[in-house]
């Protein structure tokens, strides 16, 4: 059997001269016994082809068609440019897409091993996450038999300032275990150590690659030198690789060791510490979750007055970090398969169209005796030529277009530097174009099935009612398409019209905001740090164009989490971690007046209150005054803030409430005090603007007055308030902007779809409809007779879209706000758009129709 | 200057002498040069040599063993013999005194 197939190839391959005394001697081999017949053959195809004529016959029989195919594309270079426009750009944007996801989403993270690395969360009553403390890290650690290795890793912000231009950066503090959990080793020195994790031992630094060469021109020679941090002497003990990445915060540049003991601050309750774990290879996921559940419960047990924690979180670090960004991913991913669904179905009308006009040539050529194989090799060929021209317009696409799309992600996620037109991407997108390719060619074949002698008797008006069903099956699809991907941007679009519409709390035009900071040796204490943050508000304020500024340790919408638990000390709870936590607002005495937050009841504190810090006085947010007193006037009333034995504080006043988390948050609670009644200062303050003109323009003159005050501080994060709260809606942003933009490219197809349709259907159709209008159809009745094929295309289209759009939009859930995904405005909206610009897709043939002259058609017979 | 390969398949079908066809050939090769070429390797070195007239070949007669398949014959030819002089020449004035195996003529 193999012999006789072994031989039948070569009798078709080799030489004639060759294949006789080549084929004897591998018979002779074969009869003498062990020889691996396939692997000879193919050897001997391959060194003695030289004219080998199945492949040679391929081979031209490819080129002759390609130059066709070339000469028929330049021919109808309308038809030629749209193919390859539609194919391109959905090829492009689906690569584009790919690439995004492909390394937040689907590759795991560049550690070793990178699946068994968790964070590990507490889990509120109402299955939220919050940071632990560092005291519950140490028991967790030193109680999991589960967990290999655990790191606790602390926000750190510092500020570099070991020459002219000092620096803010994004840091880390971490244990000494943290690379090593990563399964990282520095590039350059060493990790940390263990015995520099303690207190007073902890000032040394790792940099990033990236710091290491821009800051410090990669000198090799840094490592074991001292840098100078927030005015310390910190030592440099090692340099990453240049490709880490460091996934729990990509923004940090620098970590230092964490060195906590048994300060106040590392107790159980100071919930500022995340923490990352290595699962032991023995272990899974569910046996770590188990654990360090049961773990937490005798923490609780132990330390009823220290948690309202409920349980633990341990999630994969790679689910943790791209949690809020899957969505929109996932939902664009769909939808620019959906684009490219549709760009297939137009070009494969399209394709069809040429088809129905090639109809005579094909039967002319088949009765010269081409074969079927021939002509269908014709037509795969001409669908590959437009498949690598879309796919090479594609490529361009996602070279321009995906560093734009990079530059619009949320900054948290990782892997962001990885992503670029990868190998994987560019596979995909070869595996489109061949399957593109070969469904080009097969589509219309059905229209080859039409008999050819019809046709060449008919010559060329025989057309193929499969061919038309065809046809229509595409537009309607592509109709349907469209409607889901409109209904998807209609809805994320009325989402953010509602999101931008919440009342924040605070009027955000006209306020220009910037970070200022006061930390080195001038600014030990705390003293100093409020009078630096009163000679920065005099000088500001003296600028033109100021009306008011303040300083705040945080702004609304910004992204900060500073939360204290507030305690009315007459209704202190048995376990005192219940109580409420309100965000911390440590403000100049003008903040609520320049955010123009409003005072509700009682009065706000004047400039004397709050350059004291003897008589503590506070004001609540309404939500907060509701939450302590329900049913009380909160005015009068007493607080503590962060925790039983913090000074207690009268409240004077109720100040309306601010979105602080995000426009679509939940309203938190807030807390007013001044600056100098907190029981430390901050060293990085937020200070806020109001101006009369555009705050932008007064930017460079604001930095200038900051900058006079104390030159050796930097200057960090000037925005305008307005750029804040649209940062804040920038992922729903960028997933309306794509999704619009998909779903005005679908809805350009789909018309032109149905215009195709029904621009062919009139062409081919003149004679019967000028046998209508002999026999006394009015043009009335014709263009209904037109405008009634297309709107029947359309109708069943949406429909079918509708039904779809609820499977999709499901998924777009967590994107959507106060509005539901069948919401029938949108819904209704959709369907009139698109009945609509049908109605305009059909004028155009239903009037040709109208003008046809039954005189000349019926004489064209 | 003949190849590696063009020197082992001209001295194997010296060696074969007689009906020196494609079976034997490679195993008079495999034999003393330890080499499991395959046919397509051979017949594409004796096309190659016979295109330089350095062999030439005669159509044999079939047999069964062959499946009544013909046999193709090579002898080298008198210009194949001086090509392999002058290879080997050389390759000895390469060799001369270094310590490489080769004795120098």
């Amino acid at each position: 059997m193999m012999l006789r197939f072994c031989i039948w190839i070569l009798e078709r391959a080799l030489l004639p001269e060759l294949a006789s005394p080549v084929i004897g001697d591998l018979v002779e081999q074969q009869r003498r016994g062990a020889l691996w017949m396939l692997g000879e053959t193919i050897s001997a195809c391959w060194q003695l082809h030289r004219r080998p004529r199945v492949i040679d016959g391929f081979v031209h029989a490819f080129f002759s068609d390609l130059r066709i195919a070339a000469r028929l594309l330049l021919r109808s270079p309308g038809f030629a440019i749209v193919s390859v426009l539609t194919l391109g750009l959905a090829i492009g944007a689906t690569t584009a897409i790919f690439s995004v996801v492909e390394p937040v989403l689907l590759r795991s993270l560049p550690y070793p091993d990178a699946g068994r690395l968790v964070l590990v969360w507490e889990r509120d009553r109402d299955g939220g996450r919050d940071n632990i403390g560092f005291a519950t890290f140490r028991d967790l650690v030193a109680q999991s038999r589960t967990l290999e290795r655990a790191a606790a890793i602390g926000d750190w912000q510092p500020t570099l300032s070991d020459n002219d231009d000092p620096e803010r950066l994004q840091g880390d503090r971490v244990s000494w275990t943290y690379f090593r959990t990563l399964g990282i080793k520095p590039a350059l020195g060493r990790d940390f150590l263990a015995e520099e994790d303690e207190p007073g031992h902890s000032d040394v630094v790792i940099l990033s690659y990236g710091l290491w060469q821009r800051r410090y021109g990669g000198d090799r020679s840094l490592i074991g030198k001292s840098i100078l941090i927030g005015g310390k002497a910190m030592s440099v003990v090692g340099v990453l690789p240049k490709s880490f990445d460091n996934a729990p915060n990509p923004t940090a540049k620098i970590w230092r060791v964490l060195g906590y003991r048994d300060q106040s601050f590392a107790c159980r309750t100071c919930h500022h510490l995340r923490m990352i774990a290595r699962i032991r290879p023995s272990a899974t996921l569910a046996d770590a979750r188990t654990e360090l559940d049961q773990i937490h419960s005798r923490l609780v047990q132990a330390y009823p007055k220290e948690y309202a924690s409920v349980g633990m979180v341990v999630g994969r670090v790679q689910d943790e970090v791209t949690q809020r960004a899957r969505p929109a991913l996932l939902a664009l991913s769909a939808a620019v398969l959906l684009v490219l669904l549709i760009a297939v179905a137009n070009v494969v009308s399209l394709q069809l169209a040429r088809a129905i006009r090639r109809g005579r040539e094909f039967a002319v050529r088949e009765a010269l005796g081409a074969t079927r194989s021939r002509l269908f090799g014709q037509l795969l060929t001409e669908g590959l030529l437009l498949s690598v021209l879309g796919g090479v317009v594609g490529l361009c696409v996602v070279y321009l277009s995906l560093p734009i799309l990079v530059s619009r992600l949320p900054s948290g996620l990782p892997q962001l530097s990885a992503i670029h037109v990868d190998v994987g991407a560019l596979a995909v997108v070869t595996t489109l174009i061949l399957l593109l390719a070969v469904v080009m060619g097969l589509v219309p074949a059905p229209a080859r099935r039409v008999e050819r002698s019809a046709s060449l008797r008919a010559g060329g008006r025989f057309t193929g009612n499969t061919n038309h069903a065809t046809r229509a099956t595409l537009v309607v699809s592509e109709v349907a398409l469209a409607v889901m991907l409109l209904v998807s941007a209609g809805l994320l679009g009325q989402s953010l019209v509602r999101l931008l519409g919440v009342n924040a709390g605070f009027d955000a035009t006209h306020l220009l905001t910037l970070e200022i900071n006061s930390t080195g040796a001038g600014y030990r204490s705390d003293t100093s740090v409020y009078e630096y943050h009163d000679r920065v508000r005099e000088a500001v304020r003296a600028l033109p164009g100021v009306t008011s500024v303040a300083v705040a340790n945080q702004l609304p919408l910004a992204g900060n989490v500073d939360m204290y638990g507030i305690t009315d000390p007459s209704n202190v709870p048995a376990n005192p971690e219940l109580v409420p936590s309100g965000d911390r607002y440590a403000v100049s005495a003008d903040y609520l007046e320049t955010m123009r937050i409003p005072v509700l009841a009682g009065r706000n504190f004047t400039a004397a209150e709050a350059a004291q810090a003897n008589d503590k006085v506070a004001l609540v947010s309404a939500a907060l005054a509701r939450r302590v007193w329900p049913n009380e006037s909160p005015i009068g009333q007493r607080l503590r803030i962060g925790g039983a034995d913090a000074p207690s504080r009268t409240v004077i006043g109720v100040a309306g409430n601010v979105r602080h988390g995000g426009l679509d948050a939940t309203t938190t609670m807030q807390f007013y005090i001044p600056e100098r009644q907190m029981f430390f200062a901050d060293n990085q303050e937020m200070l806020v603007v109001r101006t009369t003109g555009d705050p932008a323009a007064l930017a460079p003159a604001v930095r200038r007055a900051v900058a006079a005050i104390d030159p050796t501080q930097p200057i960090d994060k000037i925005s305008t308030m307005e750029d804040v709260v649209s940062a804040s809606t920038s992922q729903r942003r960028l997933a309306l902007i794509l999704f619009a933009a998909f779903a005005m490219a679908a809805l350009l197809l789909a018309v032109a779809g149905i215009y195709g349709v029904l621009a062919g259907s009139v062409s081919e159709r003149t004679r019967e409809i000028g046998v209508r209008s002999a026999l006394g159809a009015t043009p009335r009745s014709i263009v209904a007779l037109v405008v009634g094929q297309g709107g029947r295309l359309a109708a069943l289209g949406m429909a079918l879209g509708l039904a779809g759009s609820f499977a999709l939009t499901r998924y777009l859930r967590s994107l959507l706000f106060g509005i539901a995904p069948d919401d029938p405005v949108t819904l209704a909206g959709v369907c009139a758009l698109l009945a609509c610009v049908t109605l305009g897709a059909c004028i155009v043939p239903a009037v040709r129709a109208a003008r046809v002259d039954p005189g000349t058609a019926l004489r064209s017979e | 200057m003949l190849g590696e390969l063009e020197q082992v398949v001209l001295l194997a079908i010296m060696r074969v002498g007689k009906d020196a066809y494609g079976v034997p050939i490679h195993d008079e090769i495999q034999r003393r040069a330890g080499r499991d070429l395959t046919l397509g390797t051979i017949y594409k070195t004796l096309g190659r040599l016979e295109k330089k007239g350095l062999v030439t070949s005669r159509i044999g007669e079939p047999t069964s063993q062959r499946g009544g398949r013909r046999t193709r014959c090579y002898v080298v030819s008198a210009a194949g013999k001086r090509a392999l002089q002058v290879a080997f020449k050389a390759l000895r004035h390469m060799a001369t005194g270094l310590d490489v195996g080769l004795e120098p003529a």
